[in-house]
């Protein structure tokens, strides 16, 4: 193993990084202010894939068009599940929130087995060779994929830093009833989150999609990664979720070498264990008080 | 629409089955069978297809007047290829329809869930997975696999590096038995022959990447780079590699490396990779006349389905053990004739109607199967032939057929 050879894994450590991200950040928003571990965010992710895939079969759009397409589907279908299911939800105990998210996800998926079948879809793109640097091989699609989902991150972080959207949240995840009685309307604002996340979701699926395969499974199967990073992070910590996903990511590539690629995941995981050990409330989180 | 029209066509045809058998299972004697085929789920490109070669089977037996006095019955169901489902169903076809044999299972996940049932009840097993688990697993010898083991693709793929002169072979599967079970046999086979394998990298399923793994891989610098592999991890690894400039060659199991990869990938990512898969024994009388029923059922050639050759010969092999084990028998009796009708020394025979007339005659038969030369080894595996098929302007052309030993 030569410097070069680290950097190749890191930048592939980088770039997954940035695709767990998007997930990882949906799910902690929503924990943040709804309080519960959102399982569905997975099959939102493959929802999203299929969406874009739908819309560049039906419409021959290029992928661009199509992901946008698709993430205005699953915000609509975010927005519509937050409607119909969580928010009845509200005010029941965390476990009833997350089984019927699990719910829904084995929902979604089998709805979009039954319509599109098992088999794998791809996107249209065309296949680019690497720019080779001495070496260190930069991949012009993932290039694409890692500034799209950095544009996304920040596009999220202005929305919640920098407006009046963001402040309100801030302050419903804080504490509710303080938020409520200081005449912030929570249900236009939990719409406007869930439909942040939706599209949140479904970027994220495109961009898993662009770099694997499409199929029923594929965001069921990411939900883990996304969901150890946003535990590592700090729960509910929207910078916490970015963070923890890309040391992950970047870990497990840089155990390669050292414990081959059957056991990096375990490594990922043996990180996770440390970190909460000594920080408990993961990098960016704060010790909460019991209510 | 077509796969639901399927399951509705299926699920009539299965309620159907089962009616006449309410009405008559009193009358005369006869031999049960039940089809355990995926007819939706993974499998379902080939179910269909293995369960009409049953059918088309045991009206053959059936015309040339029924196999040691008895006719055959059929039950069918769907395994949905997922083990919990073929539980279920083969439970049914023991239970209710008391079939004597199961027949068809696909995936080897299916296979070795409803083995431990047929094996329970004394049941006939046969099947078409590729687990080396399967043969361990039987220790009543009442199972049977009319498909190349994992171990055999390996061996397969050991022939051909040979043969196109490969000096450099380095080996990646995906964690799983039948993965490793192909890289493994591959380099059991060719250390034997006193070659090296480069590098050899077990990868873990659902990444998202498998640049890592690629680069450890192309670190060894290998002349080809064999896989146990399946289609989404396979397009992954694939495309990525040729973002990456590299020019190693591959070799591919068929079920990985197909028309789905080339639409996938586009031609001139597949370029020259070397897809190995079993091929039916199509010189044989046997497969002439299979391959004609067939396309006369379904409208397709036989060829478009190698499983259905081996569902095929899966009822004629076993109507054949009947007529040698004689009226009356009991399914272990008929069970130990298996290898007597199917493996050399003997009369080679091509249809049951021709093995009925021999065995009549006293005469010891051979049965040269539509998909192989069906002869079962120890543990009742076959070793079909495997065909060399390499990826040209996104066509699978077939290259070469090589057989091997073991």
């Amino acid at each position: 193993m030569t410097w070069i050879d680290f950097v190749n894994l890191l930048i592939n450590g980088l770039i997954e990084g940035l695709v767990v991200a998007l997930p990882a950040l949906a799910m902690t928003l929503v924990m943040g202010v709804n309080r519960f571990p959102n399982a569905a965010t997975g099959d939102m992710l493959t929802t999203g894939a299929y969406a874009a895939v739908a819309v560049q079969l039906l419409g021959g759009w290029p992928l661009w068009a199509a992901a946008l397409g698709s993430m205005v589907v699953t915000a609509l279908v975010s927005a519509g599940s937050y409607t119909l299911i969580f928010r009845k939800l509200a005010g029941r105990p965390m476990v009833s929130s997350m089984l019927a998210a699990i719910g829904l996800g084995f929902l979604l998926r089998s709805l979009i087995s039954f319509f599109a079948g098992h088999d794998q879809r791809t996107f249209d793109l065309p296949l680019v060779r690497a720019w080779n640097f001495g070496g260190i091989r930069i991949l012009p699609t993932d290039l694409a994929i890692a500034a799209v989902a950095a544009a996304c991150l920040v596009v999220v972080f202005v929305l919640i830093y920098r407006t009046s959207f963001g402040r309100q949240l801030r302050a419903v995840a804080d504490s509710a009833d303080l938020a409520r009685a200081s005449g912030i309307r929570a249900n236009g604002l939990m719409l406007s989150l869930w439909l942040l996340v939706g599209a949140l979701s479904s970027l994220g699926g495109v961009l898993l999609g662009m770099k694997a395969v499409v199929s029923p499974e594929m965001g069921w199967e990411s939900l883990i990664p996304a969901f150890a990073a946003m535990v590592l992070g700090g729960i509910g910590s929207p910078v916490g979720a970015v963070l923890g996903a890309l040391l992950l990511c970047v870990v497990q590539e840089l155990a390669v070498p050292l414990m081959g690629p059957s056991y990096k995941l375990v490594l990922s995981f043996v990180v996770l264990a440390l970190v909460l050990l000594v920080r408990p409330a993961g990098i960016m989180g704060r010790v909460q008080l019991v209510r | 629409m077509q796969r639901r029209n399927f399951v509705k066509l299926g699920g009539a045809a299965a309620a159907l089955q089962c009616l006449p058998s309410i009405g008559f299972s009193q009358q005369g004697d006869v031999f049960r069978i039940g089809s355990l085929t995926p007819i939706t789920g993974a499998g379902s490109p080939y179910g269909p297809g293995m369960q009409q070669a049953i059918r088309l089977a045991v009206d053959e037996v059936n015309a040339a007047g029924g196999a040691g006095g008895r006719k055959l019955e059929l039950f069918t169901e769907d395994d949905q290829t997922k083990p919990d489902a073929a539980v279920l169903a083969a439970k049914k076809l023991i239970e209710v329809n008391k079939v004597q044999a199961v027949l068809g299972t696909w995936a080897s996940g299916v296979t070795l869930a409803v083995m431990p049932l047929t094996d329970a009840a004394g049941l006939i097993q046969m099947n078409v997975s590729g687990a080396p688990a399967i043969s361990t697993l039987d220790t009543k010898d009442l199972v049977w696999r009319f498909q190349a083991t994992n171990d055999r693709f390996g061996a397969a793929f050991a022939e051909i590096c040979t043969k196109r002169g490969f000096k450099r072979p380095a080996t990646m599967a995906f964690n799983n038995a039948s993965g490793l079970g192909n890289v493994e046999g591959f380099t059991k086979v060719w250390e034997k022959r006193g070659g090296k394998v480069a590098a050899h990298v077990t990868y873990e399923p659902n990444r998202p990447s498998y640049r890592s793994e690629l680069q450890k891989i192309l670190a060894a610098k290998p002349d080809v780079i064999v896989m146990g592999s399946y289609l989404p991890d396979t397009t992954i690894i694939l495309r990525e590699w040729f973002q990456s400039g590299a020019d190693t060659k591959w070799i591919i199991p068929g079920w990985a490396a197909n028309p789905d990869l080339v639409k996938a990938l586009g031609a001139e990512v597949c370029e020259g990779i070397i897809s190995v898969d079993t091929v039916s024994n199509e010189k044989s009388a046997s497969y002439a006349q299979f391959d004609a029923a067939f396309t006369k059922a379904t409208g397709k050639a036989a060829s478009t389905n190698i499983y259905a050759a081996m569902a095929y010969d899966m009822v004629i092999s076993l109507a054949l053990a009947m007529e040698a084990a004689g009226p009356k028998a009991t399914v272990e009796q008929i069970n130990a004739k298996m290898r007597d009708v199917s493996n050399a020394p003997g009369t080679a025979v091509f249809t049951f109607a021709e093995g009925k007339a021999q065995l009549a005659k006293k005469a010891k038969v051979n049965y040269e199967g539509a998909s192989s030369k069906l002869d079962f080894d120890k543990a009742g595996d076959v070793t079909p032939d495997f065909g060399v098929f390499i990826i040209e302007k996104g066509q699978l052309v077939r290259r070469d057929v090589v057989s091997i030993t073991m």
